[in-house]
């Protein structure tokens, strides 16, 4: 009876063993993702909506969008934006590029298969602080591996990361070549998926490899690709690790990306408070490319 | 025959443990260290120390520019991981003002630890006030010149110098003429260049510079806290020092740290850097840097003025009791003049005037003479809650100026600019 003014696919529902049973194993990984990342996440909303800083830890009064005004109001922030995009993009791009270029040869590789995966999960495997030390002293300028090998092959020695027009550029190709990897085993593992039976019958039709390509590789591998690539995007957007060992954002303001500038606000200017609000438009770029990227991929399905 | 035995072993480590003061039995002290030689030197005396007292010391040595993040995530924390804190002068506003350190006034009090030998001006450095005492001193890390004397006499380069200035080719003694000598031997110099610079932004050009700004008699700040930095003293020591990064020094010097620059200088491809005084017998070792070892000497700052800098020890306040009173009993032991004595005859930067008169370590080391005019005529970085934060805004202008991607004159302004904001903040 007290039920009986609610819709009646509610009641049988609720009353149905099994969505109880659902919900009854669904919740201690809920429950989990609630502390780990729910709590985290609901906290830093707080501090980026307070007065908290490092040399006044209290949470009130709270201050509304202010530390966002005054985050947004810096010049450094936007350069910020513009330089996380044009990484972003650079990287993903390269990464996707040459990703599907290794994942379809190795898709027609029959021998030495699993050495060849072995060997491209080594820069994964590593951490990308090592990666950049590594990289930090094969570039260096004078007495680095890269510059003696230009040197000996009668080119000019490059600043990789002394020179403003080049530093950014530098650390996306490390980047590339540490991240590269991961896209090449998804691309790999959806290309072994794919079916047969649409090659075969293109083949009859007299399709080239390049129409096959495009017509129906690219195509059947769009679910999979996406996921590569939108993993990429949110990785890139969060970049930190490379500009903090290889340049620490300069020289002047040439690499200093987004989650970087919210450390800066943070943890040398002392203001959690900033440094969370800086954090949280990172959030909102990422969520909205992810957004508006599975609407974009629903639509052409 | 076997429990006699054992019970008399019981009794004779009882005794020992209750010789000992009360606090050290089991305690463990921990502190983060920056990776220098300075470090080593403690290092390698920590087995004394222990054996002396029952305390164990465990040094965690990383790099400086990870440390001031280590430190703050552990002092906001309910309990630090660390219990005994090497804390860097640039940081002596900010740990006070956030409460995070113990004023040490009781603990010197309480154990007549006498503070007279130390160096006035390093106690002032790290936050001495009439009221508190956040740090002891632990070392200096004022900054000189460092230059090769075999160049300066290298008949081909002394000729070549003349022809070009009309003036003999000697150990500069003022701004101008360091920043004309580095680019003259760069420029003639056969695969050398004339500094090695550590222009990187942040705290590695932020340093470099101080030492451009003081010798070309500027200041960051007037006797009454008010911004001077903007002024022709100012304009002229950035002029010289986007001058030399771009002609003198080598090639990614916008990227250099201090380890790129001790490599270069190690390697015999550098004629001089600025840099802290005890880099000198790092580099001037046989075994270590046979390319220049024997052909090295320490100069004050050209122009009569370096950066002064320095460490100390403090205690946090979110530690035990217990561990509070360890890490006293080593900051007493460690600063003490026996072992700073046996430090400084390692090559230990010293923080007590009696340590550089010391016959022993100016037998050893006959340059403490000159290190001690090098730290007494150093000057200060500003020291505030944001000396961190002041750091990287005044290197990213010291990095635009120098790479060519902003006018001197407006990149100090912005400096200066920065530097009232933060003040007022």
């Amino acid at each position: 009876m007290r039920f009986s003014a609610r819709p009646a696919s509610w009641v049988t529902t609720f009353g149905d063993r099994d969505w109880r049973n659902g919900w009854a194993f669904a919740a201690p990984g809920l429950l989990t993702l609630a502390i780990v990342m729910g709590f985290p996440l609901v906290y830093a909303a707080l501090i980026s909506f307070s007065s908290l800083t490092l040399l006044k830890p209290a949470l009130t009064p709270f201050v509304g969008f202010a530390n966002f005004g005054r985050v947004m109001g810096d010049p450094l922030f936007w350069s910020a934006v513009w330089l996380t995009v044009k990484y972003s993009v650079v990287t993903v791009a390269g990464e996707f590029v040459i990703g599907l270029g290794v994942a379809m040869m190795l898709n027609r590789t029959f021998t030495m298969k699993p050495f060849y995966f072995a060997v491209l999960t080594i820069p994964m495997a590593m951490s990308p602080v090592s990666v950049a030390l590594i990289w930090r002293m094969l570039l260096q300028p004078n007495l680095g591996i890269a510059n003696h090998v230009m040197e000996t092959l009668g080119l000019p020695r490059i600043d990789w990361l002394g020179n403003a027009d080049l530093a950014l550029w530098t650390m996306a190709a490390i980047d590339i070549w540490q991240q590269t990897s991961f896209v090449v085993l998804i691309l790999a593992a959806g290309l072994a998926a794919l079916p047969r039976d649409p090659y075969e019958a293109a083949e009859v039709d007299g399709a080239s490899a390049l129409q096959q390509f495009w017509y129906i590789t690219l195509p059947m591998l769009r679910p999979v690709a996406a996921i590569a690539v939108i993993i990429q995007l949110i990785n890139e957007f969060r970049t930190y690790d490379l500009p903090y060992i290889l340049t620490k954002g300069g020289p002047g303001n040439a690499t200093e990306v987004l989650s970087f500038f919210a450390y800066r606000r943070a943890f040398l200017g002392l203001s959690l408070n900033e440094g969370a609000a800086a954090a949280f438009v990172l959030l909102i770029i990422v969520l909205a490319l992810t957004v508006l990227f599975f609407w974009s991929l629903e639509r052409r399905r | 025959m076997t429990l006699m035995r054992s019970l008399g072993l019981a009794f004779a480590g009882a005794t020992l443990l209750a010789s000992l003061p009360a606090h050290a039995a089991g305690i463990t002290l921990r502190a983060l260290m920056e990776d220098v030689p300075e470090t080593q030197i403690i290092e390698k005396m920590l087995p004394a120390f222990e054996k002396e007292t029952g305390i164990k010391v465990e040094f965690e040595k990383i790099g400086y520019g990870d440390m001031h993040d280590k430190l703050v995530a552990q002092l906001v924390s309910p309990e630090s991981y660390y219990n005994v804190l090497e804390v860097d002068f640039l940081w002596a506003g900010e740990f006070p003002a956030a409460g995070w350190l113990e004023d040490l006034t009781p603990y010197v009090a309480k154990s007549n630890f006498d503070l007279k030998p130390f160096i006035p001006s390093m106690l002032e450095l790290l936050g001495q006030t009439k009221d508190a005492l956040p740090l002891i001193p632990m070392y200096n890390y004022s900054m000189g010149l460092i230059y090769r004397t075999d160049l300066l006499e290298d008949p081909k380069l002394r000729a070549a110098f003349k022809a070009k200035t009309g003036r003999e080719l000697a150990a500069p003694t003022t701004l101008e003429d360091y920043v004309a000598i580095a680019t003259f031997i760069k420029a003639n110099g056969n695969d050398l260049v004339g500094a090695a610079m550590q222009a990187q932004r942040g705290d590695p050009n932020a340093m470099e510079f101080s030492n451009y700004l003081f010798s070309a008699g500027g200041a960051y700040l007037d006797a009454n806290r008010k911004v001077v930095l903007d002024s022709p003293e100012g304009l002229k020591a950035l002029k010289l020092y986007a001058e030399n990064v771009q002609k003198g020094a080598q090639q990614g010097a916008l990227s250099a740290t201090l380890d790129d620059t001790m490599r270069l200088m190690c390697a015999g491809k550098a004629f001089s850097m600025v840099t802290y005084w005890w880099m000198l017998p790092q580099l001037d070792d046989k075994e270590k840097c046979p390319a220049v070892a024997g052909k090295l000497a320490l100069s004050v700052m050209p122009g009569g003025h370096g950066e002064s800098g320095g460490w100390g020890w403090g205690i946090p306040k979110n530690t035990s009791d217990e561990s509070k009173q360890a890490a006293w009993t080593f900051i007493q032991w460690v600063q003490s003049q026996k072992t700073s004595v046996a430090r400084a005859l390692e090559g230990h930067a010293p923080v007590r005037s009696d340590v550089y008169t010391d016959e022993a370590v100016l037998k050893k080391y006959p340059f403490y003479k000159t290190a001690l005019d090098v730290v007494a005529s150093g000057k200060s970085f500003p020291i505030f809650a944001y000396s961190a934060q002041y750091e990287d805004v005044l290197g990213a202008q010291l990095s635009l100026a120098a790479g060519g991607q902003a006018k001197p004159e407006d990149a100090l302004k912005a400096a200066a600019d920065g530097l009232t904001q933060l003040l007022n903040k």
